[in-house]
């Protein structure tokens, strides 16, 4: 399963995932996925829910273990990595949930996220959503969902990661923070490269320099000319 | 009537057991929290407690030297258990933890009985000083072991809300995956966790030895309040142990003046009342399976 990752990664690929397989005990979830991301790129996965979008995320992350295959960050190679090590590595998951620590302020949120990484410069993170700033001191339980994804992303923006594997982000959200959030990617893509997982169409078309479409836990089809992503292209995957 | 004095003495007295109840039911709280274990061994740590407090007490002539001796003790046999045995299960069900660490339970008052025999032992009490509190005499040591309770509680407290390492925790105990996802090593939180909840049951056994004989069981024998008290508290919320364990306190130490048999009976019914209202104790939130 492990492979050596200095030959088998390409210098132009920040992200590169081969022969990933993976299961839930007994039942297998990804077969097989090829996927890579270039530095300052946006590549998003597309797929109906239950196709095995978050499980590939999760997989890359180190939050479930893949049965075969490889992932290789940065010349390193995750597979067996623990999800603490992948993160302080570079490669940030922010899943779909929208969890954030409640019981604690966002102050305290981003403390913790400053304390995993050392970066203790929050200008960045209050640049792009400045409306945190407003709430510092609130219980980050209190936040409306879309103050939730926001200060999610902006966790994981601290100490300038590598690779954001970023799980369904508008999913619920008003149109206006989907607006502010696309801007927000395009922003984040000049400083590290954002693997997505996303069903707002216009969304990823907007933003994706590649789309993989994912369906019963395989890729089946990927679209590396920007020029073709358009929304016809990735609806029948939905 | 109840006699004003009576009941002034018997309140003091449900504080104080109300204190040593907190110190031991604080450990298994915050254990369940975060880890989402039943940590049935703090119970053992509470009996190694007292036993030091016994040992060191009498070789050193320093009563407070032997609690001091105690806490450490208690605090680096939970460290060892931590690093050898729960590491591994941390991952199982629930179920399996509390089967493990009944086991260490068992094993420890082995271990207990063959190094100090089965003999109840006495532990002389620090100060036999009483002050007057609304015209009762009232033991000083009594006194002192609220005053211990009270600054863990402000001490946890401060840990938690004012240091990096105690909002991790609180994090945690929300999220394990979530603080894990931002790069924080959550195994270190889980040894740190444990081994202040061993030390604290070390202190609480330390600091009750000398209101008890200090006996192999007296581990088991406090198993079903300190259950109890977390929860009726909230399973993970420091809070809620202490409302809980003073409540307990009080109902075993003032149950026991209106009518005794009450005493034993009155803290599971108040139990299964806060239940019935209140799924998740006092303060505790919804659990999630993780």
């Amino acid at each position: 399963m492990t492979t050596d990752a200095s030959t088998t990664i390409s210098n132009s690929e920040i992200l590169k995932v081969t022969g990933l397989s993976a299961a839930y005990g007994e039942a297998k979830v990804l077969f097989d996925i090829d996927v890579s991301v270039k530095p300052g790129q946006i590549v998003a996965c597309v797929g109906r829910n239950g196709a095995g979008k978050t499980s590939l995320l999760r997989s890359i992350a180190g939050f479930l273990n893949p049965t075969a295959g490889s992932v290789v960050a940065d010349a390193r190679n995750l597979v067996g990595m623990k999800p603490y090590d992948i993160a302080k590595f570079g490669v940030k998951y922010v899943p779909q949930d929208k969890k954030v620590f409640s019981d604690l302020t966002v102050r305290e949120n981003l403390e913790l996220a400053s304390y995993a990484t050392n970066d203790h410069n929050w200008d960045r993170v209050l640049e792009f959503f400045p409306k945190l700033k407003q709430h510092m001191d609130r219980k980050a339980g209190f936040m409306s969902g879309g103050e939730r994804q926001m200060l999610m992303i902006g966790r994981a923006t601290l100490g300038s990661p590598k690779v954001l594997l970023i799980d369904e982000p508008t999913e619920g959200l008003a149109p206006g923070i989907v607006t502010h959030l696309r801007n927000v990617f395009k922003e984040l893509a000049k400083m590290t490269a954002l693997l997505i997982v996303e069903q707002n169409l216009p969304l990823v078309c907007a933003i994706a320099d590649r789309v993989y479409a994912i369906k019963d836990g395989r890729v089946v089809a990927e679209v590396s000319d920007k020029d073709a992503i358009t929304f016809d292209a990735c609806e029948q995957y939905l | 009537m109840i006699d004003t004095q009576l009941l002034i003495s018997g309140v003091i007295f449900g504080l104080s057991l109300g204190s040593i109840y907190f110190l031991l039911a604080i450990g298994l709280s915050l254990c369940f929290g975060l880890m989402r274990i039943i940590s049935l061994d703090q119970l053992l740590y509470y009996s190694f407690g007292a036993y030091m407090a016994y040992t060191v007490g009498l070789a050193t002539g320093s009563f407070w030297f032997g609690v001091a001796a105690g806490t450490v003790v208690a605090g680096l046999i939970s460290f060892i258990v931590e690093r050898l045995i729960f590491r591994r299960i941390y991952e199982r069900d629930p179920t399996f933890s509390m089967i493990t660490s009944f086991g260490l339970l068992i094993g420890g008052i082995g271990v207990i009985k063959f190094f100090w025999g089965v003999v109840p032992r006495p532990v002389e009490v620090p100060t036999v000083i009483q002050v007057d509190v609304f015209g009762t005499a009232v033991p000083v040591y009594r006194l002192i072991v609220i005053g211990f309770a009270i600054v863990v509680y402000v001490g946890i407290w401060l840990f938690l809300h004012r240091t990096i390492v105690g909002k991790a925790i609180r994090a945690a105990i929300e999220n394990v995956e979530h603080v894990e996802g931002l790069g924080i090593n959550v195994s270190r939180l889980f040894t740190i966790t444990f081994v202040i909840a061993g030390a604290l049951s070390g202190l609480a056994g330390g600091l009750h030895a000398p209101l008890i004989m200090v006996d192999p069981m007296m581990g088991l024998e406090t198993m079903a309040f300190v259950f109890m008290i977390v929860i009726i508290g909230g399973l993970g919320s420091i809070k809620g142990t202490l409302i809980s364990a003073l409540i307990v306190g009080q109902v075993v130490s003032v149950g026991s003046i209106i009518y005794a048999p009450m005493a034993q009976m009155a803290p599971f019914v108040m139990m299964l009342l806060v239940l019935l209202v209140r799924p998740t104790g006092l303060y505790g939130s919804p659990l999630y399976k993780r």
